[in-house]
């Protein structure tokens, strides 16, 4: 019994970060709009870990789940919109959508994609991306480049002040939701089979495939999952707290840029790292459009150069290596 | 009417083939060697294309001069690059050396922001065209081209004429047993950075020989992801597989936009994109080595 | 290793000194808050809106003499963060404007997009938010209460230039449609086609293309086989010059061409140089326009700020370059003076009653005239056609507003390249 207890003392540290970040957004007048971007990058760099820290791929086309999962909602809301009967239900059935198509379209990329790897996996991936976007855009699918515009549509079903709410703070709150369960989902991989399937997998693959383990399903799982948090993150940050989709913005490579930053930052692999990963780069961005508005980017790139050479297990990955044996590092993997 | 424009299309394409070509050759050399992807590769062609614009409006200078002019800026670049980050990061992931080249491309972005600011530029250099009847061929796009293959004959002769050349070739075939024959691989791997980002950098100016507007500090995105696609095309680790590559690209991209308008209800241009990207994707998985080599 | 880590202790507590550190400022002033785009994909037209925002606010502090409300004079002050051109930073920025900074009115960020993403929280706020970079009509279909635009919106861009050539050129009835493929552009595009068929020409060509090409070749040549009288089309900046770029390349010439966005920017014909002559663009304001206290007097409408000049004075002191604005900067610039007009009537800071002001404000300005509907949507406000003639970018329509002749047809590209300009006759 101890024993499963302390199997879950990583989260402590993650949760408590939640926690505050929860409580400064609430009370500190300012801060809850700063906050949800916060959560939103620590979301996304959760849900990215899943795939990337486990396996070491580098999925370029990330982005592309989470514009499917702002597709799955867009189209629940504006399909479904004149049934007065759903309500706030509605939100749900676009959630499921959302998890729907971003598995969906995970599982037809894993299947071409995941034959590949290291770089050939990285340029596939953006392949995917960038062609899903044209394709929506030359075939005219859900109205292709005119994208969707839908907070009419929300306004119509929940009410004018549902809909307000729902958007400025109902969606952070789930982002929240969606970065802890990611967290939990992250914790429960890495103690189970698939964890140390494919810790094999990055130390070696072909070592791995070698002892018998089978590489490929691990390596879906954690694919379909990441996709999936992906798909959720997009359908809320982007559909519900952004009432339009449009193709080149729910489709722009910057984001995976964004998600692999974070990642790296914190320690890829690590459970604490993306949290940490997403406050030192949201906070830091944050701070530098306030203070010097216009050269953060210039200021940003050689800090991300520096970090990779000089901590290039992240923070979390060096505190790890530092704290080898005391009694912190049961919190912290 | 309809075979015309086909033709005319083609055509085109050809000549824009042979750029693109040239524009990838850089990224396939350091992967072939270093096994980095350099995702800031078009930062750096937006670094030849300034060059150009510079050369050209403040000394008048005709553009092809600032082919070397850029190269050496290249090679300059590249090994600056090298030495202050890549060479430290060759042990570490993959998604180390991504990471950091993409933060390098925004370097380069944000710098010639400061100094240039974030216009849209272009220069006109006048030169006159060519009618080939099914269409209209301007003279400096045709030097552009005739810029392309001369240097990727260059490049040709240098990996198989030169001891340089053989001692990355021996580097891309086997880096530890090159290493073993006494080659010196940390330089090869030094000069073969510089020289992949020295022909990107030149390849930013044929690239404006082509197309002389639009020069800002963005431009390069849209080239890295063709840049990709046709690395893939030619084999991702050989340049002058890249530069055949870049022809096929070319003539897919230009050609299909012929058959795609028959289809009635889409939109053909964003279609030959998407047709691109699927033929990347086919490419990686029945052939990873490139449609040019045989297994 | 030691070492390190105290340094990374340490800029964790300044960082987290600096979060709690709210700067508190009570201030008698009007504040503008504003999540511009000073950096990113529309960092262009964010400096230019910057430029604008500065002189107009320039102007009412130190000539206007600031804004009486209630017998108090306020002085306004402009706070402005740089969003980067990304919807994240549109949020966080705007929340952060809203409740610690105190602003007293938003402004929207550049494009439509970046509008739409931060409207919700300036309603949930009640605050009043204004749009002057986001044209798609769209936005003012949501249901939305304190969204207010100066822009003119999107269908209407293309339909001056269409009503001109009815007029001066009967004949002419082949137009060709060819758009960047973004929400913005298209919507143009749909503006365009439904006036072009209200006026009966005939539509010979309508395509797209998508965002971000760098050659339009295949394009250009399929509607060289239809043979248009006039093309109009465009999307962005860097696409407007290769469209006329590679028209020229191609040898396609045409009576008229018109783009948008791009080619009413001084940059186009930099880039371009003779290849630009003749070549038109609609915008929505142009140095040289005719409007005038004098004029505003003639249209019954009050007048406000300051003149054509003063505001190019203004704004180049602002921005500290040398440059002439563009639209982007004008349209910024008039939704102050539309603010500052609106608090006065209102006679209230607060959001609802200047909101309720704005409705029923109509008013002109070196911008033009400025009104708008119900739901917020700019209607007061009527586009001019430009056209490049020897090198100068000439205001070809409304006919009441020109600052010269359209030449018409353009010069071919063939001549042109012989060095021929666009001279009127």
């Amino acid at each position: 019994m101890r024993k499963t207890v302390q199997r879950y003392y990583p989260l402590f540290p993650v949760f408590a970060a939640y926690f505050i970040l929860f409580l400064v957004g609430k009370n500190v007048s300012g801060m809850w709009q700063l906050v949800s971007t916060l959560l939103f990058y620590c979301a996304l760099g959760q849900a990215f870990n899943i795939f990337l820290g486990m396996t070491g791929y580098v999925d370029f086309g990330y982005v592309a789940f989470m514009g499917v999962g702002t597709y799955g909602m867009a189209i629940a809301i504006t399909r479904l919109a004149h049934v007065e009967a759903l309500g706030v239900l509605i939100v749900a059935i676009g959630f499921a959508m959302a998890l729907v198509m971003a598995a969906l379209l995970s599982v037809a990329v894993g299947a071409v994609a995941l034959r590949l790897r290291g770089a050939y996996f990285a340029i596939a991936t953006i392949g995917v991306n960038e062609g899903f976007r044209f394709l929506i855009e030359g075939a005219k699918i859900w109205n292709g480049s005119d994208g969707m515009i839908f907070t009419a549509q929300l306004n119509q079903i929940l009410g004018r002040e549902t809909a307000s709410a729902l958007s400025t703070f109902w969606a952070d709150v789930i982002v929240l939701i969606i970065a802890v369960l990611a967290a939990f989902v992250t914790l429960f991989y890495m103690k189970s089979k698939i964890g140390y399937a494919l810790t094999a997998l990055r130390e070696d693959e072909d070592a791995a495939v070698v002892m018998g383990i089978n590489v490929t399903k691990y390596k879906i799982i954690a694919f379909i999952t990441s996709a999936s948090f992906a798909g959720l993150v997009g359908a809320t940050s982007w559909a519900l707290k952004t009432p339009y989709v449009f193709p080149p913005e729910v489709f722009e490579i910057h984001y995976t840029i964004e998600a692999i930053i974070i990642v790296l930052l914190g320690g890829a692999g690590t459970l604490l790292g993306p949290v940490a990963g997403a406050l030192i780069y949201g906070i830091s961005k944050y701070y530098l459009s306030i203070f010097l508005p216009g050269f953060q980017l210039l200021i940003f790139a050689p800090i991300i150069i520096i970090i990779i050479i000089l901590f290039p297990e992240g923070v979390i990955g060096m505190l790890k290596k530092s704290f080898r044996d005391s009694t912190l590092m049961r919190f912290i993997i | 009417m309809l075979l015309e424009h086909l033709a005319g299309n083609l055509i085109q394409g050809l000549v824009l083939g042979a750029i693109y070509g040239m524009a990838t050759m850089g990224l396939s050399l350091i992967f072939g060697v270093l096994k980095v992807v350099n995702v800031g590769h078009g930062a750096f062609i937006m670094v030849g294309a300034f060059i150009t614009l510079w050369i050209f409006n403040a000394l008048g200078l005709n553009p092809i001069f600032s082919i070397p002019i850029a190269f050496a800026v290249g090679l300059g670049l590249g090994l600056i690059f090298y030495s202050l980050a890549i060479r430290k990061l060759l042990k570490a992931p993959e998604l180390s050396t991504l990471l950091a080249t993409f933060a390098i491309g925004i370097l380069l972005e944000e710098l010639v922001k400061l100094i240039f600011g974030s216009e849209f530029r272009g220069y006109n250099w006048v030169v006159g065209k060519i009618n080939l009847g099914v269409t209209v061929l301007p003279v400096a796009k045709l030097y552009a081209c005739i810029g392309s293959i001369i240097i990727a004959l260059l490049l040709y002769l240098w990996f198989n004429r030169t001891r340089a050349g053989s001692a990355v070739r021996s580097v891309v075939e086997d880096d530890e047993g090159a290493r073993v024959c006494g080659v010196n691989v940390g330089g090869v791997y030094a000069l073969s950075f510089a020289i992949g980002i020295g022909l990107t950098v030149a390849s930013g100016v044929l690239v404006t020989m082509f197309i002389p507007v639009g020069i800002n500090p963005y431009m390069g995105g849209g080239y890295t992801l063709k840049a990709f696609v046709i690395a893939v095309l030619g084999g991702l680790s050989s340049p002058y597989g890249a530069f055949f590559g870049g022809l096929i690209f070319g003539i897919v991209e230009n050609g299909s936009y012929t058959l795609f308008a028959l289809i009635p209800g889409v939109e053909p241009f964003a279609l030959t994109r998407f047709l691109s990207f699927v033929m990347l994707l086919v490419i990686l998985l029945i052939r990873p080595t490139g449609i040019l080599k045989a297994k | 290793m030691k070492g390190r880590f105290s340094l990374i202790a340490i800029s964790l507590v300044v960082i987290l000194v600096f979060i709690f550190s709210s700067s508190l400022w009570a201030a008698s002033k009007i504040v503008i808050g504003h999540p511009a785009c000073l950096s990113g994909k529309y960092a262009k037209a964010g400096e230019q809106a910057l430029g604008g925002v500065k002189a107009c606010v320039d102007w009412i502090n130190n000539v206007y003499g600031g804004v009486k409300i209630g017998g108090k004079k306020y002085l306004i002050k402009y706070k402005y963060y740089d969003c980067e051109s990304k919807k994240e930073s549109v949020t966080s920025l705007i929340g952060r404007l809203i409740t610690v900074d105190k602003v007293n009115v938003v402004f929207a960020p550049y494009s439509s997009g970046l509008t739409l993403r931060g409207a919700p929280v300036a309603e949930s706020h009640r605050m009043l938010y204004m749009d002057h970079g986001g044209a798609n009509n769209k936005i003012f279909r949501q249901g939305f209460r304190y969204i207010v635009q100066t822009i003119g919106p999107a269908s209407r861009y293309h339909e001056g230039t269409l009503d001109m050539i009815h007029k001066i050129d009967p004949a002419a009835k082949r137009v060709a449609l060819a758009y960047e493929d973004s929400e913005f552009a298209k919507m143009v595009m749909e503006g365009a086609e439904a006036h072009a068929k209200k006026l009966g020409f005939n539509i010979v060509f309508k395509r797209t293309y998508p965002k971000g090409v760098t050659d339009l070749t295949p394009l250009l040549s399929a509607f060289k086989g239809a043979k248009p009288d006039f093309i109009l089309g465009g999307g962005h900046f860097e696409d407007g010059q290769l469209f006329n770029r590679q028209m020229a390349d191609l040898d396609i010439n045409v009576k008229a061409l018109s783009l948008i966005a791009a080619a009413t920017l001084p940059a186009f014909y930099k880039a371009l140089t003779s290849m630009a002559e003749g070549v038109m663009g609609p915008s929505h304001w142009e140095y040289g326009v005719k409007y005038s206290e004098s004029r505003a007097k003639k249209a019954g409408l009050p007048w406000i700020g300051p003149t054509q000049d003063g505001f190019v004075a203004l704004f180049k002191k602002a921005i500290g370059k040398n440059i002439i604005p563009d639209y982007h900067a004008a349209e910024a610039g008039a939704q102050v003076l539309a603010y500052v007009l609106a608090a006065k009537k209102a006679n209230s800071l607060n959001s609802d009653k200047i909101r309720a002001a704005l409705g029923d404000l109509k008013f002109m300005s070196f911008y033009g005239g400025w009104d708008i509907d119900d739901t917020g949507l700019q209607i007061g406000h009527s586009m001019v056609d430009v056209q490049w003639q020897m090198g100068k970018r000439v205001i070809v329509w409304p006919p009441e507003g020109q600052t010269g002749k359209l030449v018409y047809p353009m010069p071919t590209f063939a001549e042109k390249a012989k060095g021929k300009l666009a001279v009127p006759r």
